[in-house]
């Protein structure tokens, strides 16, 4: 039995240290993913380990002049609840965290730490593709930026190197009448995983008409992305029932689902066409500036009385 | 009095501030850490295992198989299995060899080091494909395995059993209409929180063992079986049980870890994983196929029914017979049916082995059966609630075998939870109400009790009786109390140790309140006559002419004249100590005839009958098939309610864990192997996800059970399932006819019958 090596940092300079010294060292944060993919068998702990909870540089929301925001990898689910940045204009954001597992799960997991998961499934990736995120990458001898639609590269797989820590990621400054949300077909409402996840970000012109719209999908390829043409399919025009329809389809040809335990291949491509339909209604409601309560998942339920 | 009064549990506020300790929690200096190795293939014949490398592992101090066991099979009713698999492996998690180590990664590393030559054979896995007679026996050798009298069984099928009544053929003559479906339903589990541990140590012939078993008495026997030794040099205690289900019941990995003791001379200590707990506990509810057929006259009149449940039993038999005998009497259930012809199969096949997960056989079978009886009233064109008005029992109808309902309140049930949920009003689209209605039973067998007053006046209960987490042994003081004039807080309790308590048939079968409670009323009213006998000398007063009240005995009409308890039990600590035992006769079954039947053992006729019904409200997302649980209602005649906030608790757990039965909770397996052995993929019900629920108890005490009381731990759970069968067919005009009824299913029935 190999014996186990544990770091707790306190700088992003040691942690980058630690991370370079060693060839494959697990990196642990909230540990929501680490421990349950551990006791699962999925993916047992690296033999050495590095906690990077005391790195308080990468814990927090800032907001850039231009309005975009810059969050730091640690930042917990209940953290970017509690942004009214998030809540209000990138709210797509704001809609996933708050059904990403538990209230427990949601107080210590950690944005970095969904997003270097790279689970197909996540809640975040979806919103973080609408709107363009770029994540920030360090190591001993180098920092670099990249787009996040160039991070993952299938289930549990992205292009994050061994000696690489995630440290932040921007999410650029979105023009007026812009509205997102993220909707999740779930069977359970706590402690779920998205069935079908889709997110929506639109951005209305002056007379009313999609100036721009980008659409992006969890849970039914092997990593998060987005279906330019979902977006294309309403830019340029009036939300009305057709042109949803014809974005919804445009999504569910995209979809490239698999049958596992959680649903069929067949119902999966289904829901894409409904989910995304009602996450654009969701989406352009907020848009035009009215109000739709965060979670959107949980309006959705409502909105079917 | 305290009988009646919202009591709080004795246990709760150790559980709830971490004080409690569970088997896990428990250390032992020089302990190891037993893991097994499992087949991991459905069906398969062992050529040979190599256990050298494994023992030549540091750290290992013993690798054992059936070689080092003695040649004995055993189970409850069918002795079909050996503690580690002989020549065959018969499912997937099928314990081959036990390693003890000083670590649980040594002991995991010694595991993969063991080699086992299989010869794999072509697994057995459906249950129809098991009855016909040129399917391989998943147990060859069956006709040798001893078995329990009254055992009917056949090959691949281990219990047949029948319920025939009146004349089957001339009712269906008789009928308008006739009504058929089938219905089939996926192995769910009992998945309490607490994983099974065990641990074992061994002083000289003496073995004890800590177990999370919910029958610590029926465990011990199969242990001092297995073991060859007699049942006083096995010590069984449970530390607090955290949750069982049903999924305790039985014996498990007792005898495995004692041997591993044995041969060690240490304590072992085993913990299972998740995974573990859903692949080798085997007492998952079993899956089920449902053929009911049934005649009616154009005015609603039942007038015959015939029905078919195979039940997949799994490898081995276990105490599947009690599911089989419980899912026959729930196809009548709380109708009037004058002509029955019923039969069930619970058929070996190469998957986890069935057992007695909470009301065994009796949610799906409910299921089934309840979406048939709307399926008739909707051929009839009749209202649902009509139906059930004119066939739900009344005094003096009687039931499958013959026994007489002495005015049941099936009824009132019915009426009252009709009348919570607000049936009838008009609800938005997509909204549904979805009712069903059953029955249940109490289970007479024998149990015992001590009780003995300390010297200070204290009192002690040394009970037999299994807390599994329900709160009912729980409920123990406040039954000596109310016979001593004492309060309940005043006494102890000494539970789970089969040394120490008499026998008790264990948590199961909701019979703790009815059958210890009686025993500890018993032995409480024996330190009773003993205290007055010595207040009588004491007050110089006869017997008669004294009471029992607040701590006190004193003369009737003189309260004066008094002596206290502790001071009788300090006098008595210098002479004849004050002890009572209480056990007696059980109560007795109700006059029935099952000589027609085939295959009956324990539940020919249920004893003191008990009636529910659930109303939920739900809604459907027509475009998904997600199905929202908003509000629920439900009526049941549990005679006296000895503690509400007991009884309340057990609706409620009840009612959440058959909502989940019904909605999502189901094995997915592929060639013999579950998919979905894990938290994450087999979905409970969470908190959010609970809906309010409204309780009523409706008629009075019943005539049998302590103070009027009836069974209440298992009735909660049968219901929902059929509830919401029938509320997702009024919300979306679709059957689901394959429980769970998970979205996509759901779907797929709206889909198929062009709802959309």
């Amino acid at each position: 039995m190999a014996a186990r090596q544990y770091f707790a940092p306190n700088s992003v300079d040691e942690a980058l240290q630690v991370i370079g010294r060693h060839g494959r060292i697990g990196v642990v944060a909230g540990g929501t993913d680490a421990v349950v993919g551990h006791r699962s068998g999925k993916s047992p702990l690296a033999d050495a380990i590095v906690g990077i909870h005391r790195l308080q540089d990468l814990n927090g929301i800032k907001v850039a002049n231009d309005g975009g925001l810059c969050i730091g990898a640690l930042t917990s689910y209940a953290s970017l609840l509690s942004s009214n940045e998030v809540l209000e204009r990138y709210t797509a954001l704001a809609d996933a965290s708050a059904i990403v597992g538990s209230c427990a799960t949601r107080n210590v997991g950690t944005l970095g730490g969904n997003i270097v998961n790279a689970s197909p499934a996540m809640d975040t990736g979806a919103p973080l593709l609408v709107f363009d995120a770029v994540t920030e990458l360090r190591s001993q001898a180098r920092t670099r930026q990249l787009p996040i639609a160039e991070l993952w590269t299938g289930p549990g797989q992205s292009v994050v190197a061994d000696d690489e820590l995630l440290v932040s990621v921007t999410l650029p400054s979105l023009p007026p009448q812009s509205g997102s949300a993220y909707l999740r077909l779930e069977y359970r409402r706590a402690m779920e995983i998205a069935v079908v996840g889709v997110a929506v970000q639109i951005t209305l012109g002056a007379d009313g008409v999609v100036a721009a719209a980008s659409i992006a999908l969890a849970a039914v390829g092997p990593t998060c992305f987005l279906v330019d043409a979902a977006g294309n399919a309403i830019v340029g025009r009036s939300l009305d029932e057709s042109s949803t329809a014809e974005a919804a389809a445009a999504a569910a040809d995209a979809a490239r689902p698999i049958s596992d335990n959680r649903a069929s291949e067949n119902y999966r491509r289904q829901m894409v066409s409904v989910v995304t339909g009602r996450a654009i209604q969701v989406a352009a409601a907020r848009a035009a500036g009215r109000t739709v309560n965060i979670p959107a998942s949980q309006r959705w339920r409502e909105a079917t009385q | 009095m305290t009988i009646g009064d919202r009591v709080p549990r004795g246990d709760g506020p150790e559980k709830v501030t971490g004080q409690a300790k569970y088997t896990a929690d428990i250390t032992m200096t020089g302990m190891l850490h037993a893991r097994f190795l499992y087949a991991e293939r459905p069906r398969a014949r062992i050529i040979g295992i190599d256990t050298a490398a494994a023992k030549a592992l540091p750290g290992v101090f013993a690798v054992i198989t059936q070689d080092d066991m003695l040649d004995v099979r055993y189970g409850f009713f069918v002795k079909d299995r050996t503690v580690f698999a002989t020549d065959e492996v018969r499912f997937e998690a099928e314990v081959v060899a036990a390693v003890a180590a000083l670590t649980p990664e040594i002991a995991a590393e010694a595991v993969r080091l063991i080699e086992v030559d299989y010869e794999d054979l072509e697994p057995i896995l459906d249950v129809e494909d098991a009855l016909r007679d040129d399917v391989d026996l998943v147990h060859a050798g069956f006709a040798s395995y001893e078995q329990m009298a009254g055992v009917d069984r056949d090959r691949n099928d281990c219990a047949h059993m029948t319920s025939v009544k009146g004349d089957v053929d001339a009712g269906f003559a008789e009928a308008d209409v006739v009504v058929s479906a089938r219905y089939r339903s996926d192995m769910s589990h009992a998945a309490p929180i607490e994983p099974h541990a065990v641990i074992a140590e061994w002083q000289g012939e003496r073995v004890t063992i800590w177990s999370t078993s919910q029958v610590p008495f029926p465990a011990r026997s199969q242990v001092a079986r297995t073991l060859g030794i007699p049942e006083s040099n096995v010590r069984i205690i449970v530390p607090h049980l955290g949750g069982g289900f049903g999924g305790k019941c039985d014996v498990h990995f007792e005898t495995h870890i004692a041997a591993l003791a044995k041969v060690t001379r240490r304590p072992v200590k085993l913990v299972f994983t998740r995974r573990e707990e859903f692949l080798a506990t085997d007492k998952p509810r079993h899956a089920a196929i449902i053929d009911l057929e049934t005649g009616v006259r154009n005015d609603g009149t039942i007038t015959a029914r015939r029905a078919k449940i195979i039940l997949d039993g799994g490898a081995y038999s276990g105490d599947s017979h009690f599911a089989s005998e419980i899912s026959i009497m729930m196809l009548q259930g709380p109708y009037r049916i004058p002509n029955l012809s019923a039969e069930v199969h619970t058929v070996y096949t190469n998957r986890t082995p069935s057992g007695s997960v909470r009301a065994p056989g009796a949610p799906q079978t409910v299921w089934a059966v309840e979406q048939h009886t709307e399926e008739i009233a909707a051929q009839l064109g009749m209202d649902p609630i009509d139906f059930r008005r004119k066939n739900l029992v009344e005094d003096g109808d009687t039931g499958q075998t013959g026994q007489r309902f002495d005015n049941p309140n099936a009824a009132a049930c019915l009426e009252r939870a009709l009348e919570m949920a607000g049936y009838g009003q008009e609800l938005p689209e997509g909204e549904a109400f979805g009712v069903s209605c059953g029955w249940w039973f109490s289970l007479p067998v024998a149990s015992g009790a001590y009780v003995k007053l300390n010297a200070d006046g204290s009192g002690t209960i040394v009970t037999g009786a299994q807390e599994n987490g329900s709160g009912s042994v729980m409920g123990m003081p406040a039954l000596a109390a109310e016979e001593l004039g004492m309060a309940p807080e005043q006494f102890s309790i000494v539970y789970q140790d089969t040394s120490a308590g008499p026998f008790d048939l264990g948590s199961a079968g909701s019979q703790t309140t009815m059958n210890n409670g009686r025993a500890v009323i018993d032995a409480a009213r024996q330190v009773r006559d003993e205290l007055l006998q010595l207040a009588a000398h004491t007050l110089e007063a006869a017997v008669d002419d004294l009471e029992l009240v607040d701590g006190a005995v004193r003369v009737r009409g003189a309260p004066t004249v008094a002596v206290t308890i502790g001071e009788l039990a300090a006098q008595a600590h210098g002479g004849e100590l004050l002890l009572g035992k209480g056990s007696g006769q059980p109560l007795p079954m109700p006059e029935h005839d099952a000589s027609e039947c085939v295959g009956r053992l324990f539940y020919p006729a249920f004893a003191h009958p008990s009636f529910f019904c659930h109303v939920g409200r739900i809604r459907v997302d027509q475009d998904t098939g997600v199905v929202q649980v908003l509000d629920w209602s439900a009526a049941f005649d549990f005679g006296t309610i000895l503690n509400p906030i007991g009884a309340e608790g057990q609706v409620e757990g009840g009612t959440v864990q058959g909502i989940g039965f019904g909605l999502l909770e189901g094995s997915i397996y592929k060639d013999g192997h579950q998919q979905n052995a894990s938290l994450l993929e087999y979905k409970l019900q969470t908190a959010i996800d609970a809906p309010p629920i409204k309780i009523a108890f409706v008629g009075g005490p019943a005539p049998a059970g302590p103070h009027g009381a009836r069974a209440i731990g298992e009735p909660p759970v049968v219901g929902p399932p059929a509830a919401l069968a029938n509320g997702i067919a009024a919300a979306t005009g679709a059957r689901v006819r394959h429980l769970p009824m998970t979205p996509e299913r759901v779907w797929e029935s709206m889909q198929a019958t062009g709802v959309n």
